[in-house]
C-alpha cells in the first residue's frame, strides 16, 4: 500500500530531437486509489506507466512511490507489479511456475510461496488450471494469470497497462466488473491504462487526461479528477470530446452577449443561443465554440428545448433501447441521441432542441468557460 | 484441403512429382558413386554404380586396420583417418559450442540493448563476413604464428587456434538468432525484470529456454560448416595427426597416385558426425515453443 507522487515529470526518448513525449506531468496519488490514465494512442500514457514501473527512465522530475524517491530504482525494488498489454506470460512455464517465478527469485521460503500462489488462483477462480501451460488457457483466463502473477508479488502498486484490450466485448465487461472487485478485495493503489472512455468512466476513482504532446504546449496533462467532474466540468475541449460516448458536439460561434449566469451566442450556423456559463472573462465578439453531448440534446417542444439548432439528417441508427441521428450542421458532423425509433428519414431538415442548462463552452484556445448550471434531464 | 480443385490439378502434380525425383536422383547420384568407389577393388574413379568385385579394403584402411594382398605383402593404413575423423568432431564440436554461446548473447545485445553505433556494427559484421576469408589466408597464417610466441596452445598448427580462427565467422549467425530473439514479446523480459529477475537471469531463464529451436539450428550449421571446412584448416594444421579429416582425405591426391577408393572411405566417413549430429539436434528443432505467452 502506497501513495504515489509525481513531480514535474518528463519524458524525452531522444534528446537529439528536442520533442518531448511527456512535459511537465504533476500526479498526487492517495494510498488505495484506483487512477486510470487515459488518451487517445501516442499521447505517452502507456509510457507514464513504465516509467512508474521502471522500465523507462525519467528524464527529469521527481517519482515517489511510499514516500520513496524512485527515479533510480531498479524495477524489482519499487515494490510494483504490472499486467501487460500482452499479457507477457511465460509460455514455457505452467501457471504455478509462472505465478512463482519471482517469488523463487526473491528466494522465499515454499510455504509461503505455494500460500500465496493458492490464494491468489484461489482469488481469480485460477486452482483447477494451475498444471495447465499458457497457450491451453482461453483469453481471459490469461489474463487472469497475469493479475495473479501480479497479486503473488504483493506489490504496493498495481499497474495495468491496457490489459483488456485484446479481449472480446463480452469478455472485457466481465473482466473490467472482475477488476472492480479485485480493487475492493485488495484495497490497494492501481493505475490502469486505456484508451478506452468507458472503461475509464466505470472503474477509476479518479481518471488522468493525457493528450499528444503538442511542441508548444507546456504539459500533455489535460485534466485529473473523478470522472463525473470530467464529465460535467472538463477543463477544455479535448477533455470535453474525449469523455462522453458518443463524442460530444461542436459548433464554432460568436459571444454576443457575456454575462456571469448565462451568455448568449450566435452559431455561425445562424441559431442563437442562450448557455448557462459564466464569460465575464470573454469579450463579446470573441469566437467561441459551443459543446452539447448527444445525450442531452431534446425534441423540439420538450420543456427543456431552451433553443435551436437546425441540421440535415444523414443517418438513423436505431438500438432499440434508443435511437442515434446522425446530422450535418452546417458541414459540422452532429449526433443527436433520441428516443427510441425516432422517425428520422435521411436528406430531411431537422431541428433538435438544446437546454440552456446541458451547454459547455469554450474560448478559442479551447479553455472552458465556467458552467454555471448542471443539467437533470427530468 | 477441403477446397474445390480443378481437373487440371491431377497432372500439374503428377508433372511436379516426375521433378521432384529427377531432382533428387541428381543429388543422390554423387553420394551413390562416393559410396560405390569406396567398395570398388584397386583406387579407380570410373566404373560401375554396383561394383563388380565389392571389397572392404578400403574401408579396413580408413578404419586402421592393415590389408593383405593378394601376393601376400601387407599395405599399412596410409594415414590416420579415425584420428582425423575425431580431430574433426572435436574441432567442430567445440567451435559450434563456442560460436552458439558467442552469437547468442551478442545477438541478445543486438536484438534488446541500446547503445551507440548498434546500426553500424551490425552492417559492417555482414561486410567483414563477404569478404571471403580465403584471401585473408596469410593475415591468418601470419596472425597466428605471432599469437603462438605468446599463447603456444592458440598458435599455428594447433586445434585451440583453429577453433579461435572459427570464432571470427559468426556474423551471420548473430543475425539469424537476432531475428529470432526479436519475434519474442520484450514484455515477457520485462515482467521478468519486475519479478525480480536481473538481465542475466530473465535471459537465461525466460530467452533461452524460448530460442532452442533456433539455437539448435545455428548449432548444426555452425556444425556442418567446420567439419567440412579446408583452406583454413590446411592453412593453419600442418602436422599429419593434427589435420581435420577434410583436410586430411586430400593426402590420398598424391599427383602420379590417386587412392580415389581410400579417399572415398574417408568421404564417406566424415558424413557420419554430421549425420548424428543432425539426428541428434532434430528433437530440438521444434516449432510453437512461445505459443500462448502474449495475446489471445
Amino acid at each position: 500500500m502506497a501513495e504515489v507522487i509525481l513531480n514535474n515529470v518528463r519524458k524525452n526518448y531522444d534528446p537529439a530531437i528536442h520533442q518531448d513525449t511527456l512535459r511537465d506531468i504533476n500526479l498526487n496519488i492517495a494510498n488505495g486509489e484506483f487512477i486510470v490514465f487515459v488518451g487517445p494512442s501516442g499521447c505517452g500514457k502507456s509510457t507514464l506507466l513504465r516509467m512508474i514501473a521502471g522500465l523507462e527512465d525519467i528524464t527529469s522530475g521527481e517519482l515517489k512511490i511510499g514516500g520513496n524517491y524512485m527515479n533510480d530504482v531498479p524495477p524489482v525494488d519499487r515494490n510494483v507489479g504490472m499486467v501487460f498489454q500482452s499479457y507477457a506470460l511465460y509460455p514455457h512455464m505452467d501457471l504455478r511456475e509462472n505465478m512463482n517465478f519471482g517469488l523463487k527469485l526473491k528466494k522465499l521460503d515454499k510455504k509461503t510461496i505455494d500460500e500465496r500462489v493458492d490464494h491468489a488462483s484461489d482469488i481469480l477462480g485460477l486452482t483447477p488450471l494451475l498444471d495447465r501451460k499458457p497457450k491451453e488457457l482461453s483469453g481471459g483466463q490469461r489474463q487472469r494469470v497475469a493479475i495473479g502473477r501480479c497479486i503473488v508479488q504483493q506489490p504496493s502498486v498495481f499497474l495495468f497497462d491496457e490489459p483488456l484490450s485484446n479481449l472480446d466485448a463480452a469478455l472485457r465487461v466481465k473482466m473490467r466488473i472482475e477488476i472492480a472487485k479485485l480493487h475492493k478485495e485488495l484495497n490497494s493503489t492501481i493505475i490502469y491504462v486505456t484508451h478506452d472512455q468507458v472503461e475509464a468512466m466505470t472503474l477509476a476513482d479518479k481518471i488522468v487526461v493525457l493528450s499528444p504532446l503538442n511542441p508548444d504546449a507546456p504539459t500533455n496533462l489535460e485534466q485529473f479528477g473523478e470522472p463525473l467532474e470530467l464529465y460535467h466540468n472538463p477543463a477544455n475541449k479535448f477533455v470535453a470530446g474525449f469523455i462522453g460516448s458518443p463524442k460530444m458536439n461542436f459548433l464554432a460561434g460568436e459571444l454576443v452577449e457575456k454575462g456571469d449566469k448565462t451568455s448568449r451566442i450566435r452559431l455561425y450556423t445562424g441559431d442563437e443561443i442562450v448557455a448557462a456559463v459564466d464569460t465575464s472573462s470573454a469579450q463579446v465578439g470573441d469566437k467561441v465554440e459551443l459543446g452539447c453531448r448527444p445525450e442531452h440534446l431534446v425534441e423540439v417542444g420538450h420543456a427543456h428545448a431552451d433553443c435551436q439548432i437546425t441540421g440535415t439528417v444523414q443517418v438513423t441508427e436505431h438500438l432499440g433501447s434508443e435511437s442515434y441521428v446522425y446530422m450535418d450542421v452546417d458541414g459540422n458532423d452532429f449526433t443527436f441521441k433520441a428516443r427510441p425509433e425516432f422517425p428520422a428519414e435521411a436528406g430531411q431538415e431537422l431541428k433538435v432542441g438544446l437546454p440552456t442548462d446541458a451547454c459547455y463552452l469554450f474560448d478559442k484556445d479551447g479553455v472552458a468557460f465556467p458552467r454555471t448550471a448542471k443539467y437533470n434531464k427530468d | 484441403m477441403p477446397m474445390v480443385q480443378p481437373k487440371s490439378l491431377k497432372y500439374r502434380k503428377l508433372g511436379t512429382h516426375i521433378a521432384i525425383c529427377a531432382f533428387l536422383c541428381l543429388i543422390i547420384f554423387p553420394l551413390l558413386m562416393v559410396i560405390a568407389i569406396s567398395f570398388r577393388t584397386g583406387n579407380f574413379s570410373v566404373g560401375d554404380i554396383i561394383p563388380r568385385n565389392p571389397t572392404l579394403d578400403h574401408w579396413r584402411l580408413a578404419l586402421g586396420i592393415s590389408v593383405e594382398n593378394a601376393d601376400g605383402s601387407i599395405t599399412p593404413p596410409p594415414f590416420p583417418v579415425l584420428t582425423w575423423l575425431w580431430n574433426s568432431i572435436k574441432v567442430a564440436g567445440i567451435s559450434a559450442v563456442l560460436i552458439v554461446v558467442l552469437s547468442t548473447t551478442s545477438a541478445y545485445a543486438f536484438a534488446r540493448m541500446k547503445f551507440k553505433g548498434k546500426s553500424t556494427i551490425l552492417s559492417g559484421m555482414l561486410i567483414f563476413q563477404m569478404f571471403p576469408s580465403v584471401l585473408a589466408l596469410v593475415a591468418f597464417y601470419a596472425f597466428f604464428n605471432m599469437i603462438g610466441d605468446f599463447i603456444p596452445w592458440l598458435g599455428l598448427n594447433t586445434h585451440g587456434g583453429l577453433i579461435l580462427a572459427y570464432l571470427g565467422g559468426i556474423a551471420l549467425h548473430v543475425w539469424t538468432i537476432k531475428g529470432y530473439f526479436e519475434t519474442i514479446d520484450p514484455a515477457l523480459e520485462e515482467s521478468a525484470a519486475i519479478d525480480g529477475a536481473t538481465p542475466w537471469q530473465a535471459f537465461r531463464l525466460i530467452l533461452l529456454p524460448l530460442s532452442v529451436p533456433i539455437l539448435a539450428v545455428v548449432f548444426i550449421l555452425a556444425f556442418i560448416g567446420i567439419i567440412t571446412e579446408v583452406p583454413m584448416a590446411s592453412v593453419l594444421v600442418q602436422d599429419i595427426d593434427k589435420m581435420t579429416l577434410a583436410v586430411g582425405s586430400q593426402q590420398y591426391f598424391y599427383p602420379q597416385n590417386l587412392l580415389w577408393g581410400d579417399f572415398a572411405a574417408a568421404a564417406v566417413l566424415s558424413g557420419f558426425p554430421i549425420t548424428i549430429v543432425f539426428l541428434l539436434a532434430q528433437r530440438w528443432l521444434v516449432g510453437g515453443l512461445t505459443a500462448g505467452g502474449v495475446k489471445g
